[in-house]
């Protein structure tokens, strides 16, 4: 029979403090999966080119020949060829077009050479190496590359965890002013439970209670909209068909999944500990 | 002979030397000293505006004083932290004169809130709220809530909530005043009978002279001009409750006291 809660509901301003919490939930979420998915992407373009030289040779077939010979001879090289036209060719297709290279189009001569299993930083031997028999040849580890990507990619996730920072603070700044709203509102029954001996717990406890929950629904609202922003993302992308090489590698994970369990968590227990330190703070100030 | 210890120790409630005001206004009380001692029950008259409200929420510690000491217990209410304020208080009823029921309760979830709010189940009060309900007259209205109730009925509610948990102190601010006579005697025999039975101290703020005069050893209390005084029903107000107030008691219906009753407490 004492089945109804001792905080009476506030429909108007709970639905628009629900809505703010969703979409500052949402914002999050997203900004997580965009933080792991440029960390995925950056892992898959540097795994693919680690271990995987390209070597560009001033001159004729001879030269190639002869270069590959030398890389052949330097330690830590599993495997090396020279690349056809219609390799090199191919290789330019992004930027010409299907009609491919003209045949009066000079190429240069390329060289593709893969290091050994935990073999790094051949470049600058290599270069030594071609430079000492004769040939003219830039040699590229595409370590520098790499860095690059690593340094874009861990810019992109500090501010996705800044952005994420800074959502988790505004919601905890939201449920604290809406917490002070509503004590201010509700100054006479937390009144009346003092009078009848109830302690600042008991009344943070009642707070608590409903600010948690609506965390946690607001939580598990904002992820599902996430969830539902990727799953249109990813079907855009698949849309763009053949050309989506230049795009991040998009996939829903269990690194995604977690991201998005964690979500109603992290705003239910946000919004659970915002209301609690200021009841407790308020109630300071009262009878 | 009596020490102070002992004095404070059987005191349920003590006033030394308290004053009351709000903001730079004058003091609404002042220099107040009262002794209430444990088990007793004790009326407090005087005319409206005398402060009686102020004196009971500072003895239901809804106010601290701007002067003096309050002791419930024997326990000095201006050293507590708010963990002890809130068990000390727990050991008070209180019928509001506003009745302060909460309005998205049932009659049964207010009368109940004081043992929920002690950490309860209601497994082990809900045949105890029933009972207390049947016995005020609101059997039939346990699921009503508070705006579907009348001013009486509301009243009955806030007094069963002020007794649920057999406080040691009960104080009330004229809990009769918005009940017929009838419904009025039965009241004040709870409040008789739980004086009586559990030795419940009863401090009651009241303007109705004929429960003052149907309750046997009760002391009363006037209050007017800041000054607690401790009186009786003076010749005049025994007929018929006519009004005889002095020149400082304009409410024709404060209690009447002549001065010759009146001795300072």
């Amino acid at each position: 029979m004492t089945g109804t809660p001792l905080l009476p509901r506030e429909d108007a301003r709970e639905a628009a403090l629900f809505f703010v919490v969703v979409a500052l939930c949402f914002l999050a979420s997203l900004s997580g999966l965009v933080a792991r998915s440029a960390y995925a992407a950056a892992s898959t373009w540097t795994n693919e080119v680690t271990g995987q030289i390209t070597v560009r040779v001033h001159g004729d077939d001879l030269d190639a020949r002869r270069a590959v010979e030398v890389i052949e001879a330097v330690d830590g090289i599993a495997e090396v060829h020279a690349l056809t036209r219609e390799e090199s060719s191919d290789l330019l297709k992004p930027w010409l077009g299907a009609s491919g290279v003209p045949d009066d189009l000079p190429l240069p001569q390329m060289i593709a050479a893969t290091a050994k299993p935990g073999v790094v930083q051949l470049g600058p031997q290599l270069e030594e190496k071609l430079k000492a028999a004769g040939l003219e040849a830039q040699v590229d580890d595409h370590v520098a590359w790499s860095s690059d990507v690593k340094r874009a990619t861990d810019s992109a996730g500090l501010a996705a965890l800044i952005a994420v920072a800074l959502l988790a603070a505004t919601a905890i700044a939201v449920i604290a002013f809406a917490t002070h709203a509503t004590l201010l509102a509700r100054r006479d029954m937390v009144e009346l439970l003092h009078l009848t001996g109830a302690k600042d717990s008991f009344i943070a406890g009642l707070f608590e209670q409903r600010f948690l929950m609506l965390g946690v629904q607001a939580g598990v609202v904002g992820a599902l909209l996430a969830l539902g922003a990727a799953a249109f993302i990813l079907f855009v992308v698949k849309q763009a068909d053949q050309r989506i090489w230049l795009l991040p590698q998009l996939s829903l994970s269990l690194a995604d999944g977690l991201i998005l369990g964690l979500a109603p968590l992290v705003a239910g227990l946000a919004a659970m500990l915002a209301a609690k330190a200021t009841v407790h703070r308020s109630l300071g100030d009262m009878i | 002979m009596r020490t102070h210890a002992d004095s404070l120790e059987d005191a349920a409630v003590r006033f030394d030397r308290v004053s009351l005001s709000y903001g730079p206004e004058a003091d609404v009380l002042a220099d107040v000293s009262l002794h209430l001692k444990a088990g007793s029950m004790t009326f407090l008259t005087g005319p409206s505006g005398a402060g009686k409200s102020s004196l009971l929420k500072l003895a239901y510690l809804a106010l601290r004083p701007s002067a003096g000491r309050i002791s419930l217990f024997g326990i000095d209410t201006g050293k507590l932290n708010r963990q002890t304020l809130a068990r000390l208080r727990g050991r008070v009823g209180v019928v509001f004169q506003e009745f302060r029921l909460l309005e998205h309760l049932t009659a049964y979830e207010n009368v109940a809130l004081p043992l929920r709010v002690a950490g309860g189940k209601e497994k082990d009060y809900r045949d105890d709220v029933v009972e207390l309900l049947r016995w005020v007259g609101l059997g039939d209205r346990l699921n009503a809530r508070p705006e579907t109730l009348s001013g009486g009925e509301k009243q009955r509610v806030a007094i069963a909530r002020a007794v649920v948990v057999k406080p040691d102190l009960i104080i009330a601010d004229e809990p009769t005043g918005n009940v017929d006579d009838e419904m009025g005697e039965r009241l004040m025999r709870l409040f008789r009978e739980l004086n009586k039975r559990l030795k419940t101290t009863v401090l009651i703020a009241t303007h109705d002279l004929n429960i003052v005069r149907n309750t046997a050893k009760a002391d009363m209390l006037r209050l007017a001009d800041g000054m607690v005084v401790k009186t009786q029903l003076g010749p005049a107000s025994a007929q018929a409750g006519a009004p005889a107030g002095s020149p400082a008691e304009p409410s024709p219906a404060a209690p009447a006291a002549t001065a010759a009753d009146e001795t300072p407490v």
